[in-house]
């Protein structure tokens, strides 16, 4: 699992940089969506309370994965569990992403943002080595007590219903590979949001809960990162079942 | 068991995942199982798990990432029976 040092020496300079600038792209990625786009988060407080507590009882290493509708999620996710100003002082809770290669690339200011907001790009379902060289860049910077994103789906769910058949492996892979990783499950869903699209509706209202567990399995090898991706999705199903509940219990 | 059988093996459980069911009848060892058989990458996971059950062998995610064409398959299983 061990990196490169010229890698892992890029890694640092990224962090380090996008901590510098953090006082200016946090409080500005929060007032876009906060008062650009005016979305809002239910129960937010009581939301921020669970995810700091939770920040501040754990030592383990903690790996989000959250279900996918939009581009904006990721945003979203983090937006949601901390805020804006608590990650100016706890920036290693400011995960890193894997946002697709192209989605961003064509235009240089847009690839200058990715990389001050601790992203690291991914070309999906590219050459395999590609691939897991930046899962394990992922590996390496949750080993060392950061988090990062990874969503659950291999793209947008274009059901709107969380896709077990594109469950991604890398997700399991990542909590596998690092000893006693925790898995953050994160269900987000906008309350106008019926399928996938590019951006939630304007002022759009979010539902986000979520459920942090350690997979477990007596397999070994990629059976056993198999079976960590599997548990992850189904406690997300069970994430998004709850939400349908309520929502029907509501109507 | 050679590396026919091991292909022929290894070809029927692509098949099953493969969207490019022509371009399988026509497989080399050159073939790419994501680009040429266009098999979805959540999927490689699936036929490699088939191909650990097939074979009775145990695969790591390290040794999944260099299985890009047919031939690098064949020289995954033929390794590790």
């Amino acid at each position: 699992m061990s990196l490169p040092a010229a890698t892992r020496f890029n890694l640092f300079v990224q962090r380090e940089v996008g901590r510098l600038l953090s006082v200016v792209w946090i409080p500005a990625s929060a007032f876009i969506l906060s008062v650009i786009m005016r979305y809002r988060v239910r129960d937010v407080r009581e939301l921020r309370r669970r995810f700091r507590a939770l920040v501040r009882a754990t030592d383990k290493p903690i790996l989000i994965c959250p279900n996918h509708l939009t581009m904006a999620d990721s945003a979203l996710v983090t937006w949601a569990l901390g805020g804006s100003w608590w990650y100016l002082f706890h920036y290693r809770w400011v995960p890193w992403n894997l946002p697709e290669y192209h989605n961003f690339a064509s235009v240089w200011l847009s690839r200058m943002a990715a990389w001050v907001t601790k992203c690291i790009p991914i070309v999906r379902g590219g050459e395999r080595a590609q691939v897991a060289n930046v899962l394990k860049r992922i590996q390496h910077v949750v080993s060392r007590g950061e988090t990062a994103i990874i969503f659950a789906e291999s793209g947008r769910s274009r059901t709107g219903r969380i896709q077990m058949e594109t469950i991604a492996h890398g997700m399991g892979r990542i909590v596998n590979s690092i000893p006693d990783c925790h898995a953050l499950c994160v269900y987000l869903r906008g309350d106008r949001q019926d399928r996938w699209s590019t951006i939630p509706k304007r002022g759009d209202s979010f539902y986000v809960d979520f459920e942090v567990f350690r997979p477990e399995s007596d397999n070994s090898g990629m059976r056993r990162s198999r079976d960590f991706a599997m548990q992850i999705a189904d406690r997300l199903v069970q994430l998004e079942e709850k939400y349908f509940a309520r929502q029907r219990a509501t109507a | 068991m050679d590396q026919s059988e091991i292909r022929a093996k290894i070809l029927e459980i692509i098949s099953i995942y493969a969207k490019n069911k022509d371009a399988v009848v026509s497989a080399t060892d050159e073939t790419n199982i994501l680009q040429d058989l266009k098999v979805n990458s959540a999927r490689l996971v699936d036929v490699i798990l088939d191909l650990e059950d097939a074979f009775d062998i145990e695969v790591d995610d390290e040794d999944a990432d260099n299985v890009n064409t047919i031939g690098d398959a064949i020289s995954l299983i033929t390794a590790k029976i």
